[in-house]
């Protein structure tokens, strides 16, 4: 009775805690979400529009490039990320605390900086007549002018890359909370039977991270697909030499914003909720990610 | 019972919460002055309103003018129309084609002119200019400026090259193949440019956005485009006719400053300005305006035009009165002279007059360039109108990345047509000839 009680206490007192959290997301998540469902499905008059708005986005002459764009780009993000914050991680959990604490550091400066305010940075990065980085402009993408450096065939890896130096220093430090999870006892007794360094972090250490490595997969799916600053930055600063219909998101924009169809926006918005939560099922139901340990 | 007394405290936090979004209201329209929309370049004009008229008040806001094929004016119209306030009296655009959707449904923005500014004013604005603002058969808009194309010359280079000033489209290009076997690094022009296509193709009378009601003629293999095409190629090709804008750093380092190297550019009135003193730093004493160019000896010589910026009134305004008193003004009163005289020839006639005797005496110029400014502001083709989706992008993305590529002109010309085609259908027209 008393544990009962005592355990009733302590589960309202983490609500509380959360309670501003879901405030927020009520009022700016789901709550949008629902207006956008509703919008999707309704005319621009309010009354029950069925799938019309879905085939009349989908039918748009931009809708397939920009999809194809966006998954181009997500694959390449993707791979990107989880190879690299994973090694990353692994290298820095490897190493004396101290040099370990200054690259975490170092890595999650970029995450810092706002996101719009990074894809800035890039601009200039990216514009050879200005960038520091100007011998890895002209050799690695052979730009020698900055509309050369943003040429359409390398626009997914250009904002791949955006993406990656902006998102990927906070996951490394997240990653790198999970492998702190692991316990001690376990990586000294694998010690014991003689596993090396490589051996620990590929049968110890990444085995016992998969889930969050699931669960950054999870969130980056969704934000790869519903990408928007990067191509919309871009397109103003390039005056117009990149699309600006570039992503799908951009493109529900643009029916909003340039031609008043709230509906068909919603319509695409709608879409992209769908691939995301896809995309979700599909990784927990392969990778566990919700099943508790008995 | 629990969950009960977690309530309390999720309202309290949520009222809390309520209010402090609540507690900034929107300015909008005021009802004792009026809120004007103006970008960068306009700010002067609107202050100086409200320091000649210190018994109003204005609210000045600036943006981002909306160029460029920005949506920032369809966002906040269409964000004001839901939430039913927050207009302002009266916006500024530098998309000279603003006025077109603002004129129509879902927008609804933009007030007929005829009651709120009589017509002895603004029947003194050029014929071309108030057919700009027309739609529907009412005027909605006034141009700040006309920014008619006419071709600027480095007179000083020229003649230090021995070169004469070309009066055709076929002697610039002669000169453009000599200049690149002679000088190579120089140019006679660019065709980078979002909108340089107003500039090359509109004045060569290509039909890529010709309305014929609620029709738009888009035909890229008309004659009048091919040719022009045909034309450039080569100059593109022997890089005295670049694919890149001028207001990219790289283009100031290769062309402007020290280097000096931009012989001829046609280009529009406010370049001498924001083009070649601003941004490519070319030296005072050099620069001039010629006659725009002619297509062999056919006449009439027409030319084309990029921007002319128009003053919009909103509908919704509760003082529409003091917003056409402030549009009057800055139209047709303000000319300060000197370093802060306006950029672009004023587009209202006696003001331009004006304006162009202290353009004659600035001492930024070689040579005088009025009387070229002068000839080029009522040759602007007719047959270009001005449409309700942005076409500045679509060449931008479908034409100058393939041509910094190094494809030709003239092979993109199908694409750019079938290109414009589907955004013009996209917004509603029926497309012909294309």
């Amino acid at each position: 009775m008393r544990v009962a009680r005592s355990r009733g206490l302590h589960g309202w007192r983490g609500f509380a805690f959360v309670v501003p959290y879901l405030i927020v997301l009520v009022a700016f998540g789901i709550l949008p979400v629902l207006y956008a469902v509703k919008l999707a499905f309704t005319t621009d008059g309010g009354g029950w529009a069925g799938f019309r708005n879905f085939t009349h986005s989908a039918g748009d002459y931009r809708f397939m490039s920009a999809l194809g764009h966006v998954l181009v780009f997500t694959s390449v993000w993707l791979s990107l990320l989880i190879v690299f914050v994973v090694t990353l991680a692994l290298l820095l959990h490897g190493r004396a605390s101290r040099s370990s604490a200054a690259y975490r550091f170092l890595y999650y400066i970029p995450g810092a900086l706002a996101g719009a305010a990074s894809v800035l940075v890039w601009l200039f990065m990216l514009d050879p007549s200005v960038s520091p980085g100007s011998f890895f402009v002209h050799h690695v993408l052979g730009a020698h002018l900055f509309v050369e450096s943003i040429a359409p065939g390398k626009l997914p890896l250009i904002f791949a890359m955006i993406a990656f130096w902006t998102g990927a220093g906070g996951w490394v430090v997240v990653m790198y909370g999970a492998l702190n999870t692991i316990p001690q006892e376990l990586e000294d007794a694998a010690r014991i039977d003689g596993a090396g360094p490589l051996t620990l972090a590929l049968r110890i250490k990444l085995p016992l991270i998969r889930k969050w490595i699931a669960y950054m997969v999870i969130l980056s799916f969704a934000t790869g697909t519903q990408l928007f600053v990067e191509p919309q930055l871009v397109n103003q600063a390039s005056l117009g030499m990149v699309p600006d219909t570039w992503s799908s998101n951009q493109l529900a924009y643009q029916l909003a914003f340039r031609y008043a169809d709230f509906n068909s926006a919603a319509a695409i918005s709608v879409d992209l909720l769908a691939i995301g939560l896809l995309g979700a099922v599909v990784i927990i139901s392969r990778t566990g990610l919700f099943k508790v340990e008995s | 019972m629990k969950q009960r007394r977690l309530w309390p405290a999720v309202v309290v936090t949520a009222l809390a919460f309520v209010s402090a979004c609540g507690g900034s209201s929107g300015s909008g329209s005021a009802k004792d002055g009026i809120t004007v929309w103006v970008d960068a370049a306009r700010l002067p004009a609107a202050q100086a309103y409200a320091k000649a008229h210190p018994d109003k008040k204005v609210h000045v806001v600036t943006f981002d003018g909306d160029g460029n094929g920005a949506t920032t004016l369809q966002t906040k119209i269409q964000l004001w129309n839901r939430s039913g306030k927050g207009w302002p009296d009266v916006i500024f655009s530098e998309q000279a084609n603003d006025p077109v959707w603002m004129a129509k449904a879902p927008f609804d923005f933009a007030a007929p002119l005829e009651k709120l500014i009589p017509e002895n004013v603004r029947s003194q604005w050029p014929q071309t200019s108030t057919a700009q603002c027309t739609v529907g058969g009412k005027q909605v808009c006034l141009q700040d400026n006309l920014a008619q194309v006419v071709l600027w010359v480095n007179k000083k280079q020229m003649e230090a090259f021995g070169y004469t000033v070309p009066t055709t489209w076929q002697d610039w290009a002669a000169l453009g193949e000599k200049v690149a076997k002679e000088h190579p690094g120089y140019i006679v022009g660019n065709i980078g440019d979002s909108f340089s296509h107003w500039i090359y193709l509109w004045g060569n009378q290509c039909p890529l956005q010709q309305l014929e009601g609620d029709k738009v003629k888009i035909d890229p293999t008309d004659d009048h485009c091919t040719r022009a095409a045909a034309l450039f190629d080569p100059l593109i090709k022997n890089g005295t006719l670049p694919p890149l804008s001028v207001f990219t750093p790289d283009f100031a380092k290769k062309y402007g400053g020290a280097q000096d190297k931009v012989l001829l550019m046609p280009g529009p009135s406010w370049y001498a300005q924001a083009v070649f003193d601003q941004a490519l730093h070319v030296p005072a004493g050099e620069m001039t305006a010629a006659n725009p160019l002619q297509w062999g000896s056919e006449s009439p010589v027409t030319t084309g035009q990029v921007g002319g910026g128009p003053w919009i009134i909103s509908k919704h305004s509760k003082n529409s009165a003091a917003a056409a008193d402030f549009v009057t003004w800055v139209t047709t009163v303000f000319n300060p002279t000197g370093k802060d005289a306006r950029p672009g020839y004023p587009a209202y006639a006696p003001l331009a007059e004006k304006w162009l005797q202290a353009l004659a005496s600035n001492p930024y110029f070689a040579a005088d360039p009025t009387p070229a400014l002068k000839t080029a502001a009522d040759q602007v083709w007719a047959g270009w109108n001005l449409v309700t989706y942005p076409d500045q992008p679509v060449w931008s993305d479908k034409v100058v990345t393939k041509m910094v590529a190094g494809d030709s002109l003239s092979s993109l010309l199908p694409t750019l047509g079938s290109a414009l085609g589907d955004a013009a259908k996209a917004a509603g027209y029926s497309v012909v000839g294309n």
